[in-house]
């Protein structure tokens, strides 16, 4: 996330930063009256009413009459004009993309079946294509698209946007997988871990809003979980903070993909919970054993709570690193509801400090299975080089 | 509905199945079967014999010599209405959608509703508007003529006849090789959809891509004869070729070659 640095005390550069902040404000809330604007920028509602009436001429905002409380009052949104952000997941063994404007809109979306193992360039070309797709669909070109976000189910290095872990996405360790799609695409690309994605749209728009300190975790093929602190994603120095599914668990475990004994991985990934069901079910595949939990199947259920308890085992010992405010559950296992967040949740309340200050919540994603792709959105977002008046 | 995967009786079987067209031996000693809540696919080179089992399947033509069997029971399919009644639903590959008519009467042709003795025209196109909503078709209106569609909505218009009649088996002769990106992810993400629904898909592709994105299993044939089975998740997309291409010989098509 780029910061703006604050510009030194003229009154010039004081509107600059202000019309900045206004901006940020409106693409922060997605849309907000003037009234809200004042509140939440703290300036007052004069400056507000200004700034707007700037920002509405150079095009940058625009304003729609709305009601709030029974008045008449400004709705103030992002110009759908200034743009489009493209969010690209790509997960096991589906592919998501959406396309949204920069009020979180979905506009159009798509999800697309992976075989497994799937190679990085027949991906990537088809992320490209699905994109452009989208976009005709929608009567809008590249040109709209202001920048792309993509998150991978691997740790990631921020500054070349290349996965940072050899092994856990085989084929894909070489790949400058920004470049790839920029030189495609022609727009600026953003890559990241798909938890972190998760925790950062969880922590804006989802069941993390009202909190300044979340963990995301993302419960699907592998393990991952997004660290928010105050407000922001930490993704440590080169990536790989929240990687609990390479918590080592069981020292003398089977060897995971990234090279270790034991990890996390090993007993509560995909082939790990299939496994123990083959006697019974025969040859099934992972959504498979989700839904027949949903649907009560005992030994799907009994899986898929041991796998709760081990996994709230280790965010436990990552809610006592972090000490957030709120640990929220995402990714395909967490379709079971309760099956596996119950004994995740009473995994986590044993073992993290009880404090007098507030509980650990422990709650489901608000954002369900499109949790990741709106945080690439708001990646690109946030990433893309805005402010009053700077180029695209 | 139960996914026990030892008890279960095939939703479909063929065994033995040979037909020849003169001097061409399509299908020799074929044996396929598909279970509820599973997508095979039938894969192979071109002259395989693949469209030829989905046409036996689908009615159009039958066997030489063979045993077809339907939840263990046999039954021989004369006509593609005999197949329908059977439950089994087919879209080939030229789609078979009658140009001057529009995407409600296509999706209904043959089937038609009916109000006491006359067509119910506004019950159809209801319908046809929820099975089209289902599958996230981007048709804008029921009456559209079928000749001004692009290739994914008239693919969506043949998926859609499927639908007419509750089917249990889909056969689906290579139903993304025409299509954008886009389409082909719906049409993936439809033949998901099927499968999670528990019904039993064939589906014949010679994208290998596609193919082990959605399949459960998948049948080689090559020479009109079996070449292997592999389950898809373990299978690497190198096996599969080396089956397709014979540069890997089974022992059961050895045997027939007298290798």
């Amino acid at each position: 996330m780029t910061e703006r640095a604050a510009a030194s005390g003229s009154l010039s550069s004081l509107r600059e930063a202000n019309r900045a902040l206004v901006v940020e404000t409106v693409r922060r809330y997605g849309g907000l009256t003037q009234v809200e604007l004042a509140a939440a920028t703290g300036l007052s509602t004069a400056t507000v009413s200004t700034l707007v009436r700037e920002l509405l001429a150079a095009g940058v905002v625009e304003t729609t009459t709305t009601t709030r409380s029974g008045r008449r009052a400004q709705l103030v949104t992002l110009a759908k004009r200034v743009g489009l952000a493209i969010g690209v997941q790509i997960g096991h063994r589906h592919m998501r993309v959406v396309l949204s404007d920069f009020g979180y809109d979905v506009v159009a979306e798509q999800s697309l079946p992976l075989p497994p193992d799937h190679r990085v360039d027949t991906c990537l070309d088809r992320a490209a294509l699905l994109a452009v797709d989208m976009l005709e669909r929608v009567g809008s070109a590249l040109d709209d698209v202001v920048a792309i976000g993509v998150g991978v189910p691997a740790p990631v290095d921020a500054s070349t946007g290349m996965v940072s872990v050899r092994g856990i996405m085989r084929g894909w360790d070489e790949v400058h997988l920004g470049h790839v799609l920029h030189k495609r695409l022609g727009r600026p690309v953003f890559v990241d871990n798909d938890a972190n994605l998760g925790a950062l749209a969880e922590s804006m728009l989802g069941a993390a809003k009202e909190y300044r300190d979340s963990i995301f975790v993302r419960a699907s093929h592998g393990v991952g979980a997004g660290i928010v602190i105050a407000g922001r994603v930490h993704r440590g120095f080169a990536g790989t903070a929240g990687e609990i599914g390479h918590v080592q668990v069981d020292p003398a475990g089977d060897i995971c993909r990234c090279g270790s004994r034991g990890c996390l991985d090993t007993i509560v990934g995909a082939q790990a919970l299939i496994e123990p069901l083959r006697a019974n079910l025969g040859s099934v595949a992972l959504r498979d054993v989700i839904q027949l939990a949903v649907d009560g199947d005992p030994g799907c259920q009994q899986v898929i709570a041991d796998a709760g308890a081990q996994i709230g085992a280790v965010v436990a010992g990552l809610g006592m690193a972090v000490n957030p405010q709120c640990i929220v559950v995402g990714g395909e296992l967490a379709e079971t509801g309760e099956v596996l967040l119950g004994p995740l949740r009473d995994a986590v309340r044993r073992r993290v400090l009880l404090n007098q200050i507030a509980p650990l919540e422990v709650v489901p994603a608000e954002l369900g299975q499109r949790a990741e792709v709106l945080g690439a959105v708001l990646l690109a977002i946030q990433s893309s080089d805005f402010g009053g008046g700077g180029a695209g | 509905m139960a996914l026990n995967a030892r008890t279960r009786v095939p939703l479909l079987s063929l065994s033995g199945i040979t037909k020849r067209f003169n001097a061409v031996e399509a299908l020799v000693d074929v044996d396929f079967e598909v279970n509820a809540h599973e997508v095979v696919a039938l894969v192979g080179d071109n002259a395989a014999g693949k469209s030829t089992l989905a046409k036996i399947i689908a009615g159009v033509l039958s066997p030489d010599a063979g045993l077809m069997e339907i939840d263990g029971e046999a039954v021989s399919i004369a006509n593609p209405s005999a197949a329908h009644a059977l439950g089994i639903a087919t879209v080939f590959q030229d789609l078979a959608l009658c140009e001057n008519l529009d995407v409600t009467s296509n999706i209904f042709l043959g089937r038609e509703l009916r109000a006491k003795l006359a067509i119910d025209d506004s019950r159809m196109e209801n319908v046809a508007r929820g099975i089209l909503r289902d599958l996230t078709s981007r048709i804008p209106s029921v009456r559209t003529p079928v000749s001004t569609l692009s290739g994914g909505q008239r693919q969506s218009v043949a998926i859609a006849r499927t639908l007419v009649g509750s089917p249990r088996i889909v056969v689906l002769d290579e139903p993304t090789s025409a299509l954008s990106v886009a389409h082909t992810a719906e049409v993936l993400t439809y033949i998901e959809r099927l499968r999670d629904l528990g019904l039993g898909v064939v589906l014949i592709s010679h994208n290998m891509n596609d193919v082990r994105a959605v399949s459960d299993r998948i049948e080689v044939l090559r020479h009109g004869r079996n070449n292997g089975s592999f389950s898809a998740d373990a299978v690497t997309h190198e096996e599969i070729l080396g089956a397709i291409t014979g540069a890997s010989v089974t022992a059961a098509h050895a045997r027939a070659l007298a290798i």
